[in-house]
């Protein structure tokens, strides 16, 4: 009976296609936030929709579909993050900015608008991606702490550098 | 006296108690400064609560489409392996290769040879910095050439009009590519993977049973002359290195 009501509430090829033409934007925008490197957003997107597609059969139809993806892309980004750049989230402690400017990050920078993202710039990766997650991405602690192995301390540390540095740097974009 | 990491957690509902909630609430309500405090940080929180317009490149879109596809397409062509015909140099090649593979990944342990390698031609949109270099095992390399030279034979031979057939074999030839690019992946060559899974999406489209022959043509050059590109690429890296040792 669960295996019928669940083949019943597997999405299908079409409702697939129709999320990625309304929703793939949103995703992409999540994962470059993370990444800050539109090749590693593209795959991070591809390998969560091929998972998605994959495990279709445990989609349950209370959720919806493009929030379930994207669920699933944010954390194809952290893992794509984490596997390119071992210790990723170890300079904590050093609060050292994440102002790496490669070609293509500024590409990726210019793609996603000045503003917020601009400010982003100035946070170390494990403020960017603790604030991302929180704010934007609305995960409880809990869940930023299990996903990127660190304590909640560390976590709300990271968010409170997080948001002391974008008010400031906001607040200079503004007055320029 | 409430900070402001407290107003924070208290903006978002998350990391305070039960008990912290309630003395926040308390405070916010006798605290009038304190208030107008909160209320700025929600102002300044709420501003950025939208984030700035992103729009994937369509053809990024068209290949996310595209492996949704080929996904379906791969569940539906699976099954037919088992009663199809039986491709014998595709096995020869499919089972030589994996054992090259396995070869080069144990040798690639202990033996990395420095090589530089670029996207083959912007046809398949791949982007890789000209100066990242990837270290890629000599062995790695040469069954990887052995499987391209395989592939390129294949595809320029392959009939246009058999769908069934051609697919199952395009599908095979996509097995071995997730092999190489898995392989790839394994031996901290990103680059090398993401030329390889570019390869995949032509390949979908080519193994699809309900393309025209016109279509089917125009897919056969392309990756014929793709294929070419990353094999001369090969060749001219390993005769450098075969003249640097």
């Amino acid at each position: 009976m669960v295996a019928v009501l669940k083949s019943i509430g597997a999405p299908t090829r079409a409702e697939f296609h129709e999320v990625i033409a309304t929703r793939a934007d949103r995703w992409y925008a999540a994962c470059l936030r993370i990444t800050r490197d539109r090749d590693l957003a593209e795959d991070a997107v591809q390998d969560a929709l091929l998972n998605a597609w994959n495990k279709r059969d445990q989609y349950e139809r209370s959720a919806r579909l493009d929030t379930w993806i994207h669920r699933i892309a944010v954390n194809s980004a952290l893992q794509i993050l984490r596997k390119r750049r071992p210790g990723t989230w170890e300079p904590l402690e050093a609060d050292i900015p994440d102002d790496t400017s490669t070609p293509d990050i500024a590409r990726a920078d210019e793609e996603l608008g000045a503003g917020l993202t601009a400010a982003l710039q100035h946070l170390s990766e494990i403020e960017r991606v603790c604030f991302v997650l929180k704010h934007l991405e609305q995960w409880r602690l809990k869940e930023i702490s299990l996903e990127i192995d660190a304590s909640i301390g560390t976590i709300k540390q990271a968010l409170f550098r997080a948001v002391k540095k974008l008010r400031v740097s906001m607040a200079d974009l503004r007055s320029e | 006296m409430i900070n402001e990491e407290t107003l924070t957690l208290y903006y978002y509902d998350d990391g305070l108690s039960a008990g912290e909630r309630r003395a926040v609430a308390i405070a916010l309500g006798d605290d009038a400064e304190l208030a107008a405090r909160y209320a700025a940080l929600c102002r300044q929180l709420e501003q950025w609560r939208e984030p700035d317009a992103t729009k994937a490149p369509s053809h990024v879109v068209q290949r996310w489409h595209d492996s949704i596809d080929r996904a379906a397409r791969a569940e539906r062509v699976e099954p037919k392996k088992s009663g199809g015909p039986v491709h014998f140099m595709s096995f020869f090649w499919g089972a030589a290769i994996t054992a090259a593979l396995a070869i080069g990944v144990g040798i690639g342990v202990y033996f990395s040879a420095d090589g530089s390698f670029d996207p083959p031609v912007d046809d398949l949109r791949v982007s890789v910095s000209a100066d990242e270099s990837m270290s890629i095992p000599a062995s790695f390399t040469r069954g990887l050439q052995v499987y391209l030279q395989d592939s390129q034979s294949e595809i320029v031979g392959l009939s246009l009009d058999a769908g069934a057939d051609r697919s199952l074999l395009v599908m095979q030839i996509i097995e071995q590519n997730r092999l190489f690019e898995r392989t790839a992946t394994m031996n901290n060559s990103p680059e090398l993977a993401r030329v390889l899974r570019a390869f995949e999406p032509i390949l979908m489209r080519l193994a699809s049973e309900d393309i025209s022959p016109e279509d089917a043509a125009a897919l056969r050059a392309q990756l014929a002359f793709e294929l070419n590109v990353v094999l001369t690429k090969l060749a001219r890296d390993t005769s450098y290195e075969a003249q640097t040792i």
